[in-house]
């Protein structure tokens, strides 16, 4: 919602753009407009919340996932050469069509595949490729390859973007910490591992709020005060010039501290209420594998379906880092992913949200192309992306990458994962992806519509 | 000798305004982890100024040197292989599975080695003579920030952790001369890959950057020289070591001079920069007074440290003997950092420091875990810490303790502790009067007074049977979820 300019120095700032421009901007100047200071105080943006705003679920496939053994190249015979023993045979895969095929537990996923509600994303990767854990991590989560210490990410960056208030709601995490692709400078959304756990466990739940959140607190739940200044784009390259990277604007005593942490336990209490509330009440379609993965996986579709004005939610599934005694290990992953897809994809059916839900699956790195002496594989660099939800262009994006013409052992990128992140962005999220991603990476068009 | 700033002028107390119980609970809360009662009552008997004599009266040595039986366990680590070198003859003549197993034992009893070095910090910090050493420790490993997710050596992170307690109040030159050699900190800030041939301008960076200046105050150009002055030095995988052959000796300019620096000519060259002393000084106020930090006040500060010769126990002494230290705006501003806030419940409820495992999980969600700070800028603090999702955890982090359930466990983990008689849990003895007993409590905790509806609310969750160790434990368990509590 526009807010009213109060001052004579905002209409100085920006009447004449706000002239220019209506209350509503249409498209075609967004690019424009946005490059200089906002002048409308809201997000040309989408707004986030509301049940008719697409969501995107990002699943992390955490440990470096076998791109070679969940889009197998079984056509191609340096497939077998290179992995003699963990080569799998053709005709215990899912056959894509000559060259490609995905395994047996993929047979749940066959029918979002046939409806092209899937797509697969070959050979994603990017520049001079990180081979560690941490290190390639945070550069898929931070998306600026080139810089350490960046201390927010792509997400959280699309929250400070497009998000006028600081409302924690606009983003789930379910896991132990919030991942740094969450992290905004002005937003931190919610994160937690078990629902459960996303409450005060205290006995005297009526004193504790008694005490804890006063009666006459405002809760931050909507949008908070009110900002006068234009929506700058985020700081991108995780140095502030204010090593302080929060200026409080209101000044520092115990009674000001004090309002703070009343109104954050007020919001906790409110949210916590009525996360429970929906994944109390919820009845999933849909059969949840065990496991951390397939209940947040359940938790998020409870989240959905109770109209929870939340734009990203984030889960993840470890395991992944398959050194060793890949062969069972890497098929039970696969199963339990395709399991908590299918569940979740038939629970957003059954809710009619399987048209404004966009599920994108990913992973640090895959491995190397020649197996290990363990039974297993060792980190490597490309590999592929998944996508679940409204209708795609196309089931398979890109080739897959050539066995052959290696870097150093480990299949080479074709795809910059920034580019899959500027097109989700830019053609589900409807925002402009070029303030969070720091320059325009190339869009490709996935979504049939 | 400069002239002090009104606000830094010492705090004298007067009719109007005593050396009360609140003020020295909060000396012991800032310029350490929490006072008990008894530490309370002998800060009060000393007064200001010996108090804060008292708390800077520690020697600049390591634990070691100062008991070498004080140390943390570190078995684990003891026959693996210190250095690169090392590392590298002990593969030689293995098969690559060998030395991916080799490698993966290594890893683990590193991380075992980790932990209980986390632990012994922990205990010390709760348990230790110098509660104010132990405090600064934890500043610096901020400030000079480094972590295991990336040095994976435990020798090294240790010895790291020695460096800093020994400097903690002691020469900041020096300090700077000294983390500059710092294994961990060479490796953390890839300095061991910074070659004559090939620079790396990590260190030189943030050395300017983050530990000394500030933005600003530099270019780059500056920061490319001052690489080219730390080339060469690197360690042996224990101690520092300095590589001639791979050390730049040309001409470097620098701050507008020129001359064949090395690195502890560009650190004294730093040291001599005037946005150090303020820099280093505003930092340490920041952490120890008050996020609200005027720039004449600052100015002040480095005035003071600069004439102190970097010396830092005056510049200490100044802010926490000063009237802004004890001023209304001051006393219970300040967010406590999760360590501040598990250390400090465990001194105040006179605990045992509880499993690491239980504490690990919650700290990490709370988003402090020593070893591990989250980047090279340390942790921000302040409002920082807190969000919907850390409230809860700290909150039920501080419930559990005294005596709670643990978090992220449900009742049954409890009573199968209690059902084991392995139920150490906090049991305060009750009272005669609920008035009372909830003022010792307010008293002990808080430091401070709290509203009086609030107080209403404690006495009457007594429900008038103050001598009911689990009402007095249920009336704690609230004091605690306050979010006064959060506050010191």
């Amino acid at each position: 919602m526009p807010l009213p300019i109060t001052t004579r120095r905002e209409f100085l700032h920006k009447g004449l753009a706000l002239v220019a421009a209506g209350a509503s901007v249409p498209a075609f100047l967004q690019q424009t407009v946005f490059a200089i200071d906002n002048p409308l105080d809201q997000a040309l943006t989408q707004k986030p919340g509301g049940k008719d705003d697409r969501i995107l679920v990002v699943v992390q496939l955490a440990g470096g996932n076998d791109g070679l053994s969940t889009v197998i190249p079984f056509g191609d015979d340096l497939y077998y050469r290179n992995r003699p023993a963990l080569g799998m045979p053709a005709r215990d895969l899912l056959k894509i069509d000559n060259y490609l095929g995905v395994p047996k537990e993929f047979v749940r996923l066959k029918s979002l595949f046939d409806d092209r509600r899937m797509s697969i994303i070959q050979g994603v990767g990017y520049p001079n490729p990180n081979r560690s854990h941490f290190r390639s991590m945070d550069i898929w989560h931070s998306a600026i390859p080139d810089r350490e210490n960046v201390a927010n990410g792509w997400l959280g960056r699309y929250f400070d973007c497009t998000c006028t208030g600081i409302d924690p709601h606009v983003g789930v995490s379910i896991g132990e910490t919030l991942p740094l692709a969450m992290k905004g400078d002005r937003v931190t959304p919610l994160s937690f591992e078990k629902s459960e756990n996303y409450r005060y466990n205290g006995a005297d739940r009526a004193r504790y709020e008694k005490l804890s959140t006063g009666t006459n607190v405002v809760p931050d739940i909507e949008v908070e005060a009110p900002a006068t200044q234009p929506i700058k784009p985020p700081v991108m390259l995780g140095r502030s010039r204010n090593p302080r990277a929060r200026t409080p604007v209101e000044p520092i005593n115990p009674q000001t501290q004090l309002d703070f942490l009343t109104r954050t336990a007020t919001d906790a209490r409110v949210s916590s209420d009525t996360i429970a509330n929906l994944i109390g009440k919820y009845q999933p379609a849909g059969e949840y594998p065990g496991g951390e993965f397939g209940e947040g996986l359940r938790t998020i579709a409870a989240m959905i379906a109770g109209g929870l004005s939340t734009r990203v939610y984030y889960v993840s599934l470890g395991g992944f880092d398959t050194h060793a005694g890949q062969a069972n290990r890497h098929a039970q992953l696969m199963d339990q992913f395709a399991r908590g897809i299918q569940a979740f994809t038939t629970d957003l059916k059954k809710q009619e949200n399987s048209d404004r839900v966009l599920v994108m699956a990913f992973s640090e790195f895959g491995r190397r192309v020649t197996q290990n002496a363990s039974g297993g594989t060792d980190h490597g660099a490309a590999g592929p992306m998944f996508l679940f939800g409204p209708e795609m262009k196309t089931s398979v994006i890109g080739q897959h990458p050539s066995l052959a013409n290696l870097d150093q052992g480990d299949l080479k990128y074709a795809v910059d994962f920034r580019n899959v992140y500027a097109s989700i962005l830019q053609n589900w999220m409807d925002t402009p992806s070029r303030p969070i991603l720091g320059e325009q990476f190339k869009v490709f068009p996935f979504l049939k519509t | 000798m400069a002239r002090l700033h009104l606000q830094l002028q010492p705090y004298v107390p007067s009719e109007a305004d005593p050396f009360d119980r609140v003020k020295a609970s909060h000396l012991l809360s800032r310029a350490g982890f929490g006072g008990t009662d008894a530490e309370i009552d002998r800060v009060l008997s000393l007064g200001p100024t010996k108090a804060v004599d008292e708390l800077l009266d520690f020697p600049d040595t390591s634990a070691k040197d100062q008991d070498p039986k004080d140390q943390p366990d570190l078995s684990a680590i003891e026959d693996l292989p210190k250095s690169m070198k090392a590392l590298r003859q002990m593969f030689r003549g293995m098969s690559e599975e060998e030395r991916k197993l080799a490698f993966q034992r290594a890893i683990v009893a590193n991380v075992r080695a980790l932990t209980e070095c986390g632990r012994w910090w922990m205990h010390r910090m709760a348990t230790g003579d110098y509660p104010l050493q132990e405090k600064l420790t934890l500043f610096w490993h901020g400030h000079f920030a480094t972590s295991a997710k990336d040095e994976r050596s435990a020798f090294l992170m240790f010895k790291q952790n020695e460096l800093l307690r020994q400097y903690a109040a002691g020469d900041f030159f020096q300090f700077v001369k000294s983390i500059s050699r710092d294994p961990a900190m060479l490796d953390y800030l890839n300095n061991t890959q910074n070659h004559k041939r090939k620079p790396n301008e990590n260190y030189a960076r943030e050395l300017m950057e983050l530990f000394t200046l500030g933005i600003g105050n530099y270019s780059e150009t500056d920061i490319k020289e001052a690489a080219r002055a730390f080339t060469g030095w690197t360690h042996d995988g224990e101690d520092f070591s300095f590589d001639n052959d791979d050390h730049d000796t040309g001409t470097k300019r620098f701050f507008g001079k020129q001359g064949t620096f090395d690195g502890d000519d560009v650190i004294t060259l730093i040291c001599k920069h005037p946005a150090c002393q303020e820099f280093i000084a505003g930092k340490l106020y920041r952490f120890f007074v008050s996020d609200q930090l005027d720039s004449a006040v600052q100015n002040n500060l480095g005035q003071v440290f600069w004439d102190a010769k970097y010396k830092l126990r005056p510049l200490l002494r100044t802010m926490l003997t000063s009237r802004i230290f004890y001023a209304p705006a001051t006393i219970g501003a300040q967010i406590k950092s999760p360590v501040q806030l598990v250390i400090g419940t465990v001194r105040k409820l006179n605990l045992t420091m509880p499993q690491t495992g239980v504490l690990a999980g919650a700290l990490n969600q709370m988003g402090q875990v020593p070893f591990f700070p989250p980047n090279v800028k340390g942790w921000p603090g302040g409002r920082a810490w807190i969000n919907t999702s850390t409230l809860f955890v700290r909150q039920n982090t501080a419930v559990f303790l005294a005596g709670g359930s643990a978090p992220g466990t449900g009742r049954r983990f409890m009573d199968r502790l209690i059902s084991a008689g392995l139920d150490t849990r906090f049991q305060p003895k009750g009272g005669a009067s609920s008035d009372k007993l909830v003022d010792e409590w307010v008293a002990r905790l808080m430091g401070r007074p709290i509203d009086s509806d609030k107080r209403r609310v404690l006495i009457d969750s007594l429900a008038g049977q103050p001598s009911r160790p689990e009402n007095v434990k249920n009336m704690i368990q609230l004091i605690v979820a306050m979010p006064e509590y959060q506050l010191c």
